[in-house]
This record gives structure tokens, sequence and C-alpha cells, in this order.
């Protein structure tokens, strides 16, 4: 690993001014689970490292039923899983929470450093998609919301310049009974990336569904909420008929990648399997 | 003499306390004053010639000491056995990962800044990455000139027919003999295996602290063979053996991968070079790409069976990709001699072995745990149980109709203490073979033997006081328990409590010699060494002191003159009887959309003799489970052309707890081993049946046969899919 110059800024308006008088020189640290790898394998070597914790601005989870949550970039991911509020408003963003890595990891690995690596198999990704979260961006000229469903561009590649910083991610009310799950499918062993995960969310009405959210981890270079599918289900029945036609959908949205954990082919066949079994699970538990 | 045996009682590691608090130094924890840190130069080619090295861009670099290349030091080549590696690539790299620089400096990043700085020109050459293909009569030769080569025996070797085969090893009938028993056969099978290059998974990385005081070399280093490492640092560099010293005590993980080092080597070099101490410790990157992983394997195994499923004859043709080197292979033959036990637990009255060993551009293959038998033993094990399919058996009663039984023992006489059918037995019944599981659930078996090495190695007792002995050992502890067992061994054997006997472990200038921790010989060797040494202290105190157990505090009058001291060797000589018989029975369930393969539960059955530390033993062998199930489901180390494609063990991935299912761990058989009070090697036992016990369940579950290593629920999936 190459030596730097590390700083730590207390504000916003501190770092921005950092991050311009550093240029591309600097990188930011949040919890520093994939700065710090990335460095030690060479594949990162910044001179500066500019670190986020004493930022106040940054920190907090604050929730209520009425504002939704608001997760401060610096929030833990053993924050999420284990916080309260995120359980009661979006539980399923604490059950993805819960599978990232150990409780090592989720204690140092945060919220906004796990979405603005933009690594496509990370698992918050997708339930915040599923959630209609928004990405509070601040930058030079100020700050811009982006939807997490649209905050990525390809492999680790996010639509935040490199002079913005992301300081919050803002979850809304969830439709009234949604009920969400994730699924990570983890054929090697239970300590991994996915090959392929599933995050759903399904409000169901007097048998049918009103509400649908599909997004999916690596099934390509970023995460990918699948529309086409939440669409096949909206207005229909619950039937396992619904449930299939709509996971049949999903391969077709992606682009898987070929690496160790499963070939293309296989990992469009795996979102359709997951898919489906994730649906049936909250149907299932919808009427239990 | 008839001693109470304590061993039931667990153990309390000695070494445990200072483990536990952090206290124990392992290698990298070594920084003595004025130290130097090294980083090394790599090749990032597979094959090429080096046209030229500047190295003035990181000789001008602050912090740096010493910038050395091949040219520098010479063409110095080591090797376990085969003295072919050069510490530092002189006109040639063959594979990418090989060395090619080093640097000391006064940090690490300074070193590995210089590193960077150093600009290398190469020549690319065809290079050969397929071990079939490298036998061909115009692959490129990798060693033109290994007529030159040297062993650890001062000698050259015999060239083999085609320069690019490291060893070529036949073993049993001959090929005559071989055609009229296939020739005369009901039945003849023949099956094709494959296994990938596995890393060995420990936590610590290789590393030596290395410098000199005077003429005399001082070596901290995370070889578990303190005394080979000095002989052979000694006969690479010319240095008198006498004038290195080696040191070593905790070792943080091994599973073989400990027994060949690099690092000492240049460390030596650039030690001398600076007159500083220096310290080498390699990054994971280095680990994957250059350590020493298992070897990739091929077999085509080939049964005659009669038409009421009796082998009549065996043969198999084993290729081992070797790599670039020779250099991490301790045998004289060159090959992964667990190669040659593809179906060792059954009797069969003839059988021929061919093991080949091939020189390719990738990383050198070297030791781990049982190299060679995973191999024979996935292959052996899965080929057991496709005759038997071809048969219509059940898969354990066509293994009972041939394994080595008192009455019918292996041709070359051994086997006829066989405990394996009762292992089958215990293993079978631990997950209930003769029911019927349900859908996609399926059952799988496995049964081996497992020899233990040779070796020898010494220890010496000294009586301190009637109640306070002292053993001295030159045993590095790879984590195993070596110092508990010793001590266990030693007191059991005087008859006094097990904390009166300290064990203290001292380096090569002080110690007894001791082949090192390998083979699974240390319980066998330097227990029995600590017993018999025990036994002439008894001879020695006897009347005086050790007429009963010590009282404590009351220390009887006597007339003996303390200290007393006694040294004993103890050898485990080739070939002799230690077999251990294992089994290993698992339920996997198969999910039929994914591929996923869970195993559910496992029965392990274990013929270990007398077991001297129960949580030690126990441990070995859950933990031989887990290795195993590592290798059946999710190791191989990815290589594409020569690149290692793994950098960190978060790509290389290895089984965690919660992979692991629930494991009944079945100690059978009161067949006395050949180590103290009839121990038997365990080290590398429980991780053998792991894999085809998988394979095996998994056809039997949803009829997907796979031939190779590891298992993916991919692969699984796509059987399933040619199936549908």
């Amino acid at each position: 690993m190459r030596l730097f110059d590390y700083h730590r800024p207390t504000t916003v308006g501190e770092t921005s001014a950092l991050m311009a008088e550093l240029g591309d020189e600097a990188a930011l640290l949040a919890g520093g689970t994939s700065l710090m790898n990335l460095a030690k394998l060479g594949l990162a070597e910044p001179a500066h490292v500019i670190a986020l914790r004493d930022v106040d601005e940054l920190h907090g989870l604050d929730g209520d039923p009425v504002q939704g949550l608001r997760l401060g970039a610096m929030t833990t991911l053993r924050a999420v899983e284990t916080s309260e509020s995120v359980r009661a408003l979006a539980p399923g963003l604490a059950e993805a929470a819960h599978h990232v890595a150990t409780v090592r990891i989720r204690n140092q690995a945060t919220v906004g450093g796990n979405l603005v690596h933009a690594d496509p198999n990370q698992d918050l990704p997708p339930m915040l998609m599923v959630y209609d979260a928004v990405a509070r961006i601040t930058g030079p000229d100020g700050v811009r919301t982006v939807p997490v469903a649209d905050m990525f561009v390809g492999f680790f590649e996010s639509v935040l310049e490199p002079d913005e910083i992301l300081d919050s991610v803002s979850v809304p009310p969830c439709a009234p009974g949604l009920r969400s799950g994730y699924l990570k499918f983890l054929p090697r062993t239970q300590d991994d990336y996915s090959t392929i995960a599933v995050a759903a969310g399904l409000q169901v009405r007097d048998g049918r569904i009103t509400h649908a959210r599909i997004a999916v981890a690596g099934g390509g270079s970023t995460a990918v909420r699948c529309r086409a599918a939440e669409t096949a289900l909206v207005g229909n029945g619950t039937d396992d008929a619904t449930l299939t036609a709509a996971a049949d959908i999903v391969p077709g949205l992606l682009d898987p990648v070929a690496d160790g954990r499963g070939s293309s082919g296989y990992k469009r066949d795996m979102a359709r399997v997951c898919t489906q079994r994730l649906l049936q699970r909250l149907v299932a538990e919808g009427a239990a | 003499m008839t001693v109470q045996l304590p061993f039931s009682r667990p153990e309390v590691r000695h070494e445990g306390h200072l483990k536990v608090t952090g206290s124990a130094k392992y290698t990298g924890d070594h920084y003595p004053p004025g130290l130097l840190h090294v980083a090394c130069l790599s090749s990032p080619h597979a094959h090429a010639l080096i046209r030229g090295v500047d190295t003035s861009g990181a000789r001008d670099l602050p912090g740096v000491h010493a910038v050395l290349t091949g040219a520098d030091i010479g063409d110095v080549r080591f090797g376990r056995f085969l003295r072919d590696l050069p510490v530092l690539a002189t006109d040639r790299v063959r594979f990418i990962g090989q060395r090619v620089a080093a640097v000391a400096a006064e940090t690490r990043e300074a070193a590995e800044e210089a590193v960077r700085l150093i600009d290398v020109e190469y020549e690319d050459i065809p290079a050969v990455y397929d071990p079939r293909e490298a036998l061909t009569a115009d692959a490129p030769v990798l060693h033109p000139e290994a007529a030159g080569y040297l062993t650890m025996r001062g000698d050259g070797r015999e060239l083999p027919e085609h320069l690019n085969l490291q060893g070529d090893l036949v073993a049993g009938r001959s090929e005559e003999e071989m055609a009229s028993a296939f020739a005369a056969a009901d039945r003849v099978f023949e099956h094709t295996f494959r296994t990938p290059r596995q890393h060995q998974g420990y936590i610590e990385p290789h590393g030596a602290v290395v410098w000199f005081e005077g003429d005399t070399c001082h070596v901290i280093s995370t070889n578990k063979a303190p005394f080979t490492l000095r002989a052979h640092l000694a006969t690479a560099t010319g240095h008198p053996a006498e004038q290195i010293v080696v040191y070593n005590r905790f070792i943080g993980g091994d599973f073989g991968g400990k027994g060949f080092s690099l690092d000492e080597f240049v460390a030596f070099y650039l030690a001398r070079a600076t007159g500083r101490p220096v310290r080498s410790v390699m990054s994971y990157v280095e680990e994957l790409s250059g350590a020493g992983p298992r070897h990739a394997a091929e077999l085509t195994l080939r049964t005659a069976v009669s038409s009421d499923g009796i082998f009549l004859a065996h043969s198999a043709d084993v290729v081992f990709d070797g790599g670039a080197y020779a250099a991490g292979k301790a045998a004289p033959d060159l090959v992964p001699h667990g190669g040659l036990d593809t179906m060792s637990a059954y009797s069969i009255a003839a059988t021929r072995h061919r093991l080949r060993t091939v020189y390719t551009n990738s990383v050198p293959g070297g030791h781990m745990r049982a190299p060679g038998e995973v191999q024979a033993v996935f292959a052996g094990e899965t080929h057991v149980d496709l005759i038997a399919g071809e048969l219509g058996l059940d898969p354990v009663e066509l293994r009972r109709r041939n394994l080595l039984r008192p009455g019918s023992p292996a041709p070359d006489g051994t086997g006829a203490q066989s405990a394996a059918g009762e292992v089958l037995s215990r293993a079978a019944e631990g997950v209930d073979w003769a029911t019927q599981p349900t859908r996609g659930r399926g059952t799988g078996i496995a049964v081996y033997r497992r020899k233990g090495g040779a070796g020898r190695g010494g220890v010496v007792l000294r009586a301190l006081a009637p109640d306070r002995f002292e053993i001295v050992t030159g045993a590095a502890d790879q984590g195993a328990g070596t110092v508990t067992m010793i001590a266990r061994v030693a007191a059991t054997a005087l008859g006094v409590d097990e904390s009166c006997v300290e064990v203290v472990q001292q380096p090569t200038a002080v110690a007894m010699f001791d082949q090192g921790a390998g083979a699974s010989r240390v319980t066998r060797v330097l227990g029995e060494a600590a017993r018999l040494a025990a036994l002439d202290m008894r001879d020695v105190l006897a009347g005086d002191v050790l007429a009963g157990a010590v009282p404590a505090g009351a220390v009887p009058a006597c007339a003996v003159e303390f200290p007393v001291e006694v040294t004993r060797e103890a050898e485990a000589p080739r070939g002799e009887a230690s077999d251990t018989f294992g089994a290993v029975a698992v339920e996997v369930e198969v999910d039929e959309l994914t591929g996923q393969i869970t195993v559910v539960r496992a029965a392990l059955a274990a013929d270990t003799g007398t077991v001297i530390n129960p949580l030690s033993h126990r441990g070995q062998l859950e933990g031989g489970f887990a290795f195993g199930l590592g290798a059946a489901l999710m190791e191989e180390l990815p290589v594409e052309d020569g690149q290692v494609l793994a950098g960190s063990l978060g790509d290389y991935k290895l089984p965690t707890a919660p992979d692991m299912p629930p494991l009944t761990v079945i100690n059978v058989g009161d067949t006395p081993g050949p180590g103290p009070f009839g121990a038997k090697p365990v080290g590398e036992f429980g991780n053998l049946g792991v894999a085809p016990a998988i394979g095996n369940a998994v056809a039997r579950a949803v009829g997907v046969r796979l031939q190779q290593l590891p298992l993916p629920a991919e692969a699984v999936w796509a059987g399933l899919a040619e199936r549908a």
C-alpha cells in the first residue's frame, strides 16, 4: 500500500474545499471496508485520504412514519440492521443489511460508502430501490437528489461527480401493508457476495397486487430495478401463474457477467428462480 | 510397565494462554532494531527471457538500502529436493509471479515504491499451460539447462525422457501382467477425473526475519521444518549450516504449505548486503500466485471387475500439473506420492500406477494436506460408485466385498490389520444408510486408507528436580498441538502429572535434530522420542524418586544429583505399518432448480488408535472435514494463461462455520498405531473422503454425476438441465 496524507475535516463544506484542492489525488474514506482493500491490492493509490468520520452532518439515523427514514451517509450497516426505526419502517432494509459480510464489517461499513462504491453485487442498493430511496448529493453548486434506482452508471461508477459528496439517503414512507424481502443466493459459502440477489416488495389489497417493486443485484454492471416485471404483477392476483410470469421477465432485463460465482446464463436463470421464490414467500407471508 | 493412560482428560494447550492473550509472537511480530523491510518484483510474464534490468531508479529512492537482481547474487537455486528454483531469476522467467528483484528499505512502503521503479526488459517466448501439451514433442521446453540441476543430495538426476517431465513414477505390476489381468476380467471400467489447484488457506502468510551477527546468520521463519530449512539455506547459499540458526515456535497455520519457503533466501542476501536485519512477509497476491498450491491433476482409472463385483486389477494414470518448478516437492521422485492411493483401501491382486508431474508455465505446485491422496481418493471413490452403479450394486456392498481385511491384505502384505470394514459400517450407520432418503436427498460414502510418513527427530529430557522436568525440542508447532502432545506423552511415561513437564522450543543451534512437521509424523516421531526419553529417565531415577506419583510438595530424599539429562531419537522408517482407515458418509440435499448442494449431515468414522490430545484430535477430524468440504464445494485457484486470478481470500473462498453440517465423529477400532502408546497419524486424514462422499451423494440424490472438483451448484444445475 502506498503512503498517503490523512485529512480529517469536520464539515461538508470543509470536505468539499479539500476535494477541490486535492482533485483526483484524493479519496474519501467512510468505513474503509472497500477503499482499504483496494489500496492494499494496489488498485487504489490515493496520495490523500479524506476521512469523513468527524463530519457530524453525515451521521445520524432518524425515522418517523410521516417523514420516513433519513440515513446519514456515515450510518453503519450494523446500525441499519439493528435500528428499531429501520425495522419498523423498512424491515427489508434491515434484512438486506444483515446479509452483508460479517458483524465486524457491518460495524465499519457505511450506507454512503456502500452506495458510492457502486459495486453491483452489494446487498443494500436493490433493497433501497424497492423502498424508492433517494440519495441526497452535495456539490459545489448546491444539493441535488437522485433516486437510488437511477444512481448507478456502471461497474463501480455512480452519477456522483468527483467533487460531489453523498450526504444522506431518504426512504419515503412505504406503501401501506408493503411486504418486502431479500433473497441472497449463496451457492458456495455463506460468507460470500451473492451469485445473484433479489429484493422485492409487494402490496396486496383484496387479493390484487396494487404495488410491486423488484430489484436485482449481481445481474450486470449495476444493481437493476426490474420495472417490466413489476408491471406484470400490478393489477393481477397473487396466483403462481402471475408470479411465475413476472419472474420469467427478469432474466431478460439483466446482463450478468461470468465470474467465479457463475456464468451469465446461470445467473440469469438464478435471478428467475430467486424472484419467483421470493414473490411466493412474500405472498405466503401476507396470507399467514 | 503398565501405565494408566490419562489421555481421556481433555488437554489444556500449553501455549494456549499466550495465544489467546495475543502474547505469542509469530514470525511477522519480530522487529529487531534496525530492521529493513523487503519487497520483491515479480514477473508479469508466464515465459520470457530477461534482456535487461535497470534498478537505478529504485536505488536512488530515499530509504532504499539494497536492490538485488539475479545478476547480483548469481544463479542460486533451491528446492526441497530438486534445486531448480532461482532465488531471483537470472536470464529467464517461467511463471507469472516469479521473483526477479528484491529491495530492502526503511519501510515496506518505500520498498514497494522502489519495486515499481525497477525496469525489466522481457522478451516473451512461447509458453505452455496444459500438462499433456507440455509432453508433446514440439512443446516449449521450460528448463533446457535441466541437466545441470542438482538435488539436495548434491548429485544430479537422471534426465527424464521429456525435459518437461518433473517426475515419472511407476509402481506395481508390469504392463504385460496388467494387460492379461484386464483381458481375463468380466468387466472393465475406465473413468477420468480432474481436480484443481488449491491454496492451503492458512491465515498467516509466509515470512522470515533474517540477520547476521558476524558470520552467523539468524533466521526466524514460518517454515515448519527448521532443520530442513537450515539445510536448504546452507546448500543454496554455500553458507555453512553450523553458522545458520533457525528459530521457530509458532506458526499461524500450515495445512502442508509451510514446508516450502521463499522469503528466507532473498532475505539472506539482503541481510548480507545491508548488514541489517530484514523482514520479508508475503502479500496475499504473492501467496496465491507463488507459494506452492496443491497440484492440479488429471487421473484416469481403470478397474477390472468380476461378475460378482470383485476388483481383480486396477491401474491409474495420473498427470499432475507441476507448474514452472519442482522445488516445492520434497520426495526424490518429484511426484505427489498420494497419487498411489487411488484404491488403497481395497484388496486388489494386480495394481499399477503411473504418476507423472509436468513442467508448465504456471505457479509451481507444492504440498497441501495429504498431497496426491486428495486427488486420488476423490477419483478412486467416485470410480467405485460409478462401478457400483454399472453393476447395480449398493455402493456400501460393493466396497465391503473388496475392502482390505485380515484374511485379504494388499499384495504388499499391508492392510492385514484393516479396520476398513468397521469404519465403513459405522459411517454408513451415521447417516442411516439403509433408509431411503426423501426426494432431492441422497446419501454418499467414501472409504480410504492413509499411511503415515517416514522421518526422524529427537528430544532432550532434563529432570531439574523430582517434580520438575523440561523437554527441549527443535520442533515448531504449526497449531496442531505439538508442545502439549510432547508434554502429555512424557508425563504419562514418567508417571508424573503433566504440570511437572515443561516443553521448551529451542533453535536449531541448541535442539536435537527434527525433520519437522509433515507427513503426519510429529506424534509418531517426537511423541515416541519423548516416551523413550521418559522411560530412560525412569531407569535413571527408579527407586529414588519415581516409585509412585510424586506427591505435591513432598520431595523425597534421593541419591540422584539433579539435573539429570537424557536424549532420545525416534524414527518412523519408510513403509512401516501405520495404516489408518477412515470413512465419510454424508446426506445431501440438492436444490433441483439451482443445483445448490447442502450437506445436511455427515459422519466421519476414524480408526486413529490411541488419542493423546482429545480436543486436538477432534479438531483435526472436524477441521479436516471442513477442509474437505471446501475442496469439494468451492475451492479452486483459478489460473488463466498462467495468471492466477485470485488476489485475496476474498476471491479464493474457504468454508466458514455456517457452512459446516452437523458432523458425527466416530472413533472405531482398537488396532494400535506405531506412535507412542499406540497413537496413529491424524493430521492429513479428515479431509480425504469428503469430496467423493458428497459427489456420490449428489449422484444418488438427483442422478447428476460430476467427475471433477470442485462440485459447483452450476455444474449440478447444468447436469439437471441435461437430464430433463
